[in-house]
This record gives structure tokens, C-alpha cells and sequence, in this order.
């Protein structure tokens, strides 16, 4: 009886312990595809859909001329305080802090997402 | 005298207009601090905004200096003590919390089922 019940156990455990290692494989995938994919193209393009759909939704700009590259000031008529207070609104959505200098350099929508995309890439480098 | 002093207007110029952006983006910065809540916040950043917009057109330099001063001097006398910082950043509540932790330890996942292995 003993004996049966000891195969039955180990028969149940290898099958568990091959399932958990293909368990342990597709974690481990996906955290190489999180790590990964902060500095290819997928997170990044999330990124930039995130900043383009928040620039539309600014009451003073037109949402039809919203594109990647177009400039918010010259092609998308805001002022400069308009901007500023677009790139705030930015930096709440995606809880971050853009210093001063930096808020000039941000003149479209690419420009913000890659600022963006650069600050989670050191951030996942610094807890690496 | 024409082409230094339409230079030196322009240099002039764009300086102020500098100051004046990062002006605003500390005093709509420091309005959130004040306000905490959203609903709040948009009733003072509009006000904000309209004594901003109310010397759009003044175009004298020595005034527009004169503004910007009074501007700057009103921000630091109204500046929030204590900001909000977001949380990861330098000073925040979450800086440096959950630090990596040291070489050769790991976490097991077996779930507590070490004994039948």
C-alpha cells in the first residue's frame, strides 16, 4: 500500500515539478520581454499613442492636425504658455519630472515620447 | 545704431520670454501644491492664467521687466513650503525605497511543496 502510494506521489510530483518548469519558463520570457521591452519599439510606441492621445484631448488645439512630428507651437498654434501647460499636463499622466530646461527642448509629441522612453530606460538600468 | 540695437531688442526679448515661460511653469506648478484637488485647481489655474494673458500686449522692455519682477517676487513670496514631489523622484516618499538586494539571494518559487521533491 505504502509503496503504491509512493509512485502514485512521485508520478504526481514529476508531472507538477515539469509543469512548474515550463511555468518558470514562461516567466522568465516574459520578464526578459518587460526588461526588453522597454527599449524596443512595442513599449515605445505605447508611449507615444499615451502622449498623442492626451495632446488631442487639450481643449485649444485641433485634434484633426495632431500628428508625431507636428510642433506644438508652429504647426499646432498653441503659445508658449500653452505649452506649458501641456507639458504639465504631460508630466502627470506619466508621474514624471521634467526639469526646466528640459520643458523647452520638447517641441512635439516624438520629442516627449522619447524623453519619456529614456527616463524608464535609466530607471530599469538602475534597478538592474 | 540699427542693426546692434534691433539685435540687442531681440536678445532682449527672448530672454524675457524665457523667464516669463518658466515663470509659469512654477507659479501652475505651485497653484497644484496650493490647491490638491483637481476641481480646485482648474479655478485658480484659469485665474492664473488671466494675469498672465492681461499683460499680453504691454510692450515696453522696461516695463515687461518691471512685470516679470513683480511676478517673480509675488511666486516666492507665495511659494508652497512644502511640494509635492513625485513619488520615485529625489526627495520623494518612494526614493531609493526597495533597493536591489545583494548578489546570491533569491527568491524560490515552490509554493511550499518542498517536501515531496
Amino acid at each position: 500500500m505504502q509503496s503504491i502510494r509512493k509512485s502514485i506521489l512521485r508520478h504526481i510530483n514529476l508531472r507538477r515539478s515539469t509543469e512548474r518548469w515550463f511555468l518558470m519558463k514562461d516567466e522568465n520570457i516574459l520578464m526578459q520581454l518587460r526588461c526588453l521591452s522597454s527599449s524596443t519599439d512595442a513599449a515605445s510606441d505605447q508611449i507615444l499613442d499615451q502622449v498623442i492621445g492626451l495632446v488631442k484631448k487639450y481643449d485649444r488645439i485641433n485634434a484633426s492636425k495632431v500628428t508625431e512630428t507636428a510642433d506644438f507651437q508652429k504647426d499646432l498654434n498653441l503659445d508658449s504658455l500653452d505649452r506649458v501647460e501641456l507639458i504639465m499636463a504631460l508630466e502627470e499622466e506619466f508621474s514624471i519630472e521634467i526639469p526646466d530646461e528640459k520643458a523647452e527642448e520638447l517641441t512635439c509629441c516624438a520629442d516627449v515620447a522619447k524623453y519619456i522612453t529614456s527616463g524608464a530606460s535609466q530607471k530599469v538600468i538602475e534597478k538592474a | 545704431m540699427s542693426i546692434t540695437s534691433t539685435a540687442a531688442f531681440f536678445a532682449r526679448r527672448a530672454a524675457q520670454k524665457e523667464r516669463v515661460q518658466i515663470l509659469y511653469r512654477r507659479a501652475l506648478r505651485d497653484t497644484l501644491n496650493w490647491a490638491v484637488h483637481r476641481h480646485l485647481f482648474y479655478d485658480d489655474a484659469s485665474n492664473l492664467r488671466e494675469r498672465f494673458e492681461a499683460n499680453r500686449h504691454v510692450e515696453n522692455l522696461d516695463t515687461i521687466d518691471r512685470l516679470i519682477e513683480d511676478g517673480e517676487a509675488t511666486y516666492n513670496k507665495w511659494r508652497h513650503p512644502d511640494p509635492y514631489i513625485v513619488p520615485w523622484a529625489p526627495g520623494g516618499s518612494k526614493f531609493t525605497r526597495n533597493p536591489t538586494p545583494p548578489e546570491g539571494i533569491e527568491i524560490v518559487y515552490d509554493y511550499g511543496r518542498e517536501d515531496n521533491n
